[in-house]
């Protein structure tokens, strides 16, 4: 089902004006085309949450939590815990956001933040296996958009690498054959950091971390992701439209620079446990 | 979480340290999001809630609109993570009985004839619940209006009261809703006395009802006064412009 | 008359303003024979009446308004135009020659009169030269911030356009279009705006908003 905003009509001029900037390397907020917003990031807010993070990115606002619960593992991957990602864009955030069931939107986002996580090899599932066949730990990665100013995917997986690498998850031990909790919490080692950048097209020419009246206008978007290794752990075109081949070597290499940016910053403001390389 | 020995102990004072007419410790923040045209943020005691409001706007589905006021919706709704168990994803029957009650209670102060055709709409989000989810969202919401500039005849203040081991106690937490014998949510337009929501789950005489009632108008009075208080603070530096 | 508040005072929403029922004005109701504020802003007396300026208050059209608006639909009897929030405007032409002449299409930006607003919706004045927008830098404000961006027989926004050169063309509804000689001046003003969206409730803006711009500018 497609989505068609209603009110959210867009002036052709403003297409003129965000393309005509950007033939001169400038943007109606003043960034210049490979340059992100503000990015700030706060964790541990929530007491009902094993895990929990804040991540705004310019005006754009996301709140994830972290529940853990015991359940049984998949049938072909008896000794991994698992995970899943689930998101809502919030009514509250936007104009465009009506309430109801994830559309189309926010079940992609859902799984593009869960494909870089899972792709990007970030938990070592192994470690969360209880009981081989029988129990492990199931995390549930909740993904909400609050405010809404452009590119909610970049500040979601932020938010959901946060919300992990602060998580603590109640320890279990098994007792005379039954699994006991314990008054003991770990942390999650994260194997990677796999970030995204939301990279706009117009024209011959691309932004990253489009605003929303830059969204509104743009020829086509897309969300690439690296690692720390320069591996490409996500790709989304994400919207109707064309991209020029000619444009990728550009746009992967300004991607693996900011992905570098956003790197820097989380290790600045997140207390994570990484997993040491092999 | 296990069932207390007691919820009120012989010098009256609950699971949380409080005497029976204490409120717990309230915040309010108002302008907390930039999309939204009003939006507020309130928290009471382990109760955090977010409120955003969208209005006037053009009413959607366009035939649902009224020739001679505005519709008010509402949506009170609770993140997965916000309690101890993991809540799907998507509307409860709870959520749903919640946000109707909700919306008659501001609908009741609200002044929709002043836009007809369109439609105001209110959204609660609850990050963390520790009981009073419910009155929480709606003092917040009543900011988030006013925020929003949307003309009412009074704020909307709310607290629940309650009973536990036979006594009246205001503002109940999450234990002493939970295993309480009584649970009243009720809200008021202060400056005029008027209830707007009213809701009983549990069991009271009538002339607890009655004082439960005079203990929650005590506990709203103050919750009123934060409220303007907070209105106030983010409006504080404005000054007149030169006419 | 007897007021319980004094000018200018910030008041809230079922706040009492006066005993006299009678002389109630924008922003404020009556019951009981009281006078009521209704919505956050600042009390005065206007015009003999008790009077709310609130801070944010929605556009209400009035005959005469210029405003500015994005083409949300085509019929072949006229133009829809989306004048932002709940407001949409009808341009009523019954000639479908006419309609097609004019080459306005969706997306496109338009300057415009209205002729009335009432029951039967937002009426824009055909009488008046419909003015297409060819190009700019459209910016969204609430159309309570307008007021205070044109200023005192346009003491504000002359001091913008002065200072950056750009041309604004502002609309009562709160869409405000930017044309300026270069980027850097058409970012100055935008920014300009934004500050006076912020802080329009504060005293000594347009010194500050002199200073600010000739800053930025280097001038």
């Amino acid at each position: 089902m497609a989505f068609v905003p209603k009110k959210d009509l867009t002036a052709k001029i403003m297409r003129n004006k965000v393309y005509n900037l950007l033939l001169q390397d400038k943007r109606i907020d003043g960034r210049h085309p490979k340059e992100l917003r503000p990015i700030s990031i706060q964790t541990s807010l929530l007491s009902k949450a094993e895990g929990s993070a804040l991540v705004s990115m310019g005006s754009t606002k996301i709140l994830t939590g972290i529940k853990v619960e015991l359940g049984t593992p998949f049938p072909d991957r008896p000794d991994e815990g698992t995970f899943t990602v689930n998101a809502e864009l919030l009514p509250l955030a936007s104009t465009s956001f009506e309430p109801g069931p994830p559309d189309e939107r926010g079940v992609e986002l859902a799984r593009v933040v869960d494909r870089s996580i899972r792709e990007g090899g970030v938990l070592d599932l192994k470690k969360l296996c209880l009981v081989e066949g029988e129990k492990v730990y199931i995390i549930f990665i909740d993904i909400y958009v609050l405010d809404y100013d452009g590119n909610y995917f970049d500040p979601s997986l932020i938010s959901a690498l946060a919300a992990l690498a602060t998580a603590k998850i109640p320890r279990y031990e098994i007792v005379d054959d039954k699994l006991q909790k314990t008054e003991e919490f770990f942390s999650l080692e994260l194997n990677s950091l796999p970030f995204t950048v939301m990279v706009g097209v117009l024209g011959e020419r691309f932004l990253v971390d489009p605003q929303m009246e830059e969204e509104k206008v743009l020829d086509v978007s897309m969300i690439i992701g690296t690692d720390e290794k320069g591996n490409i752990t996500c790709i989304q075109k994400n919207s109707p439209g064309q991209v020029s081949i000619s444009l990728m070597d550009e746009i992967l290499e300004t991607v693996i620079e900011k992905t570098g940016e956003i790197r820097r910053k989380f290790l600045q403001e997140v207390p994570v446990k990484l997993a040491s390389t092999a | 979480m296990l069932k207390p020995e007691r919820l009120i102990d012989e010098s009256g004072m609950r699971v949380d340290g409080r005497r029976p007419d204490e409120l717990r410790p309230i915040k309010m923040e108002v302008g907390i999001l930039d999309k939204s045209d009003g939006s507020a943020y309130v928290e009471f005691g382990g109760t955090k809630v977010v409120a955003a409001v969208f209005g006037p706007r053009e009413a959607h589905p366009r035939h649902l609109a009224l020739p001679d006021r505005a519709i008010l919706n509402c949506r009170y709704h609770m993140t997965s993570f916000s309690v101890e168990e993991r809540k799907p994803l998507g509307m409860t029957r709870r959520e749903v009985e919640l946000s109707k009650v909700i919306r008659e209670a501001l609908e009741t102060v609200t002044f929709l004839e002043e836009f007809p055709r369109a439609s105001i709409d209110v959204y609660i989000e609850v990050v963390q619940a520790d009981g009073g989810t419910r009155t929480t969202g709606l003092t917040a919401a009543s900011l988030a209006l006013a925020d929003a500039g949307i003309p009412m005849a009074d704020l909307v203040a709310a607290v629940a009261v309650g009973k536990v081991d036979g006594q009246l106690i205001l503002d109940l937490c999450d234990v002493e809703d939970k295993y309480g014998e009584a649970d009243m949510p009720v809200a008021m337009a202060p400056r005029f006395n008027s209830i707007v929501l009213l809701q009983l789950n549990g069991r009271m005489t009538v002339d607890e009802f009655k004082r439960g009632l005079a203990l929650a108008q005590k506990g709203i009075a103050e919750i009123y006064r934060l409220q303007r208080e907070a209105l106030k603070k983010k409006f504080s530096e404005f000054t007149p412009a030169e006419e | 008359m007897p007021i319980y508040f004094s000018e200018h005072e910030v008041v809230l929403p079922g706040q009492l303003l006066s005993d006299n029922g009678k002389r109630s004005g924008d922003g404020t109701y009556t019951l009981g024979g009281k006078i009521y504020a209704a919505q956050i802003g600042f009390a005065t007396i206007k015009n003999n009446k008790v009077t709310v300026i609130a801070f944010k208050a929605a556009y209400k059209p009035m005959p005469g308004d210029r405003v500015i608006g994005i083409i949300s639909d085509v019929r072949p009897n006229g133009f829809e135009v989306d004048l932002g929030r709940h407001l949409t405007g009808i341009i009523r032409i019954p000639d479908r020659e006419e309609v097609k002449s004019m080459k306005l299409k969706v997306g496109d930006v338009v300057y415009v009169k209205i002729r009335e607003s009432g029951l039967s919706g937002v009426i824009i004045d055909r009488g008046s030269r419909i003015r297409k927008i060819e190009s700019g830098l459209l910016i969204q404000l609430h159309p309570s911030k307008i007021p205070r961006l044109v200023g005192r027989r346009g003491s504000m926004i002359n001091v913008i356009k002065k200072l950056t050169g750009c041309d604004i063309l502002v609309g009562k509804n709160g869409y405000v279009v930017v044309n300026g000689p270069s980027p850097e001046s058409e970012f100055a003003a935008m920014k300009a705006i934004r500050m006076i969206e912020r802080e329009a409730h504060t005293s000594g803006l347009t010194e500050r908003i002199e200073r600010y711009l000739r800053e930025l500018l280097g001038k």
